[in-house]
């Protein structure tokens, strides 16, 4: 995806900042609209050349269902995946197989690369060590298939369902 | 051996000292001589709800301006005792892209929410210092997330002084205005503002912003003097 205009660019982090100052203020005061509207102003012109490369098209609608989508969707990955480990702990033999695998994926975009590997590491028994192009370097609890394909078949395919639509 | 002897017993015997000193104020008993007095009148003279920046900005501005005296001192020490005639960033390893990538979603989030801690000082906890550092912290996460990274210098360097004379001028209006320095002119005189409100605080949110670009700007400044390295050409 190439990189949007500047004005869109600019837009976008306005609108995300003051989005974000409305849940930290949680008021709808005038004033304090002002100000935040304000605030995202200047800081946007000042950070928005690192903060986004997409600029508006983020906010088309489908991404944003997705993304919706995606909240609870990863928190019952996360909620099964810990109990997973829960379960490995408390066992007496300890049914481990540790092991470092290598995945890959089909993000292109950064941001999608790092909303992935934070997926696969927030879910327990998958850690990402590296990400190196579209190479993922995963430490796995319970090495099941190591082979290229058979590991992003288990560990990176779930998410990037998701994580396609939502960043590229 | 001797002398770890010798500074273990002195130690104890300090803290003996010390202990039996503070044994006799009593704990969670009404002993506030002066506290009552800034507790009482606090909205009413300064318009804060916050007593703790109202004292530190209101009350007791000279301490302020000295700590930020202080801190313009350590920051021009550092650049001093640091300077050569050429200096670069000699880091090698550019970080993964979770890192470069995170570091760029996170730094505008941590910009606003510093300009908001120093914005409200006269309403929550925090005020100038923790909101500068706050700032500061955005920059500290470019300087480590990016091997090539430098603040822009001039800008901040002139900011930072801007900032710290704005400081200074408001202090000095409060003296032509109320007849000495520091004088609460937002507040005592025209009486902008509710309590409560954002716009409130006579002169605390004002002197905040100037103590928030100020710290942000000056600690970043920090960060670049220790971070780089001298290079022999």
């Amino acid at each position: 995806m190439g990189e949007a205009s500047k004005v869109s660019r600019y837009l976008y982090t306005v609108i995300v900042l003051f989005l974000i100052w409305l849940f930290l203020t949680a008021s709808l005061d005038p004033q304090e609209m002002l100000v935040g509207l304000l605030l995202a102003l200047i800081v946007g012109a000042f950070t928005y050349e690192i903060f986004t490369t997409n600029g508006l098209a983020n906010l088309s609608p489908r991404r944003i269902v997705y993304a919706i989508a995606y909240v609870p969707y990863f928190l019952w990955a996360m909620i099964m995946a810990n109990l997973d480990v829960a379960y490995r702990v408390l066992h007496p033999k300890r049914p481990i197989n540790p092991g470092i695998v290598e995945c890959r994926t089909v993000l292109k975009s950064d941001v999608g690369k790092l909303a992935l590997a934070n997926s696969i590491t927030l879910t327990p028994g998958t850690i990402t060590l590296d990400v190196d192009g579209d190479r993922y370097f995963i430490h796995w609890i319970d090495v099941k298939d190591a082979s290229v394909e058979g590991a992003s078949r288990n560990i990176t395919a779930p998410f990037e369902k998701f994580l396609k639509v939502i960043f590229g | 051996m001797m002398k770890r002897l010798l500074a273990i017993g002195l130690i104890l015997v300090i803290g003996y000292w010390l202990a039996n000193g503070l044994a006799g104020v009593p704990f969670g008993e009404d002993r506030m001589l002066v506290g009552q007095y800034y507790l009482d009148n606090v909205k009413q003279q300064t318009g804060a709800i916050n007593a703790v920046t109202a004292v530190v900005v209101n009350y007791r501005g000279f301490d302020t301006l000295g700590e930020v005296t202080v801190l313009f001192i350590a920051s021009t020490g550092v650049g001093a005792l640091l300077w050569r005639r050429k200096k670069e960033r000699t880091a090698e390893v550019e970080g993964s892209v979770v890192l470069t990538t995170g570091t760029k979603l996170l730094v505008p989030f941590v910009i606003l929410f510093g300009s908001y801690i120093f914005i409200h000082g006269h309403l929550t906890p925090g005020g100038g210092f923790p909101g500068g550092a706050t700032i500061a912290t955005a920059f500290l996460l470019l300087y480590m997330a990016f091997t090539a990274y430098e603040i822009p210098h001039k800008g901040f360097e002139k900011t930072e002084g801007v900032a710290g004379m704005s400081y200074v001028l408001v202090g000095l209006i409060g003296l032509a205005i109320g007849g000495y320095f520091l004088f609460d002119w937002i507040w005592q005189t025209w009486k902008i503002g509710t309590v409560g409100e954002l716009l409130s605080g006579g002169f605390i949110p004002v002197i905040y912003m100037l103590i928030g670009i100020k710290v942000g700007t000056e600690l970043s400044g920090i960060i670049d003097n220790m971070i780089k390295e001298g290079v022999s050409e």
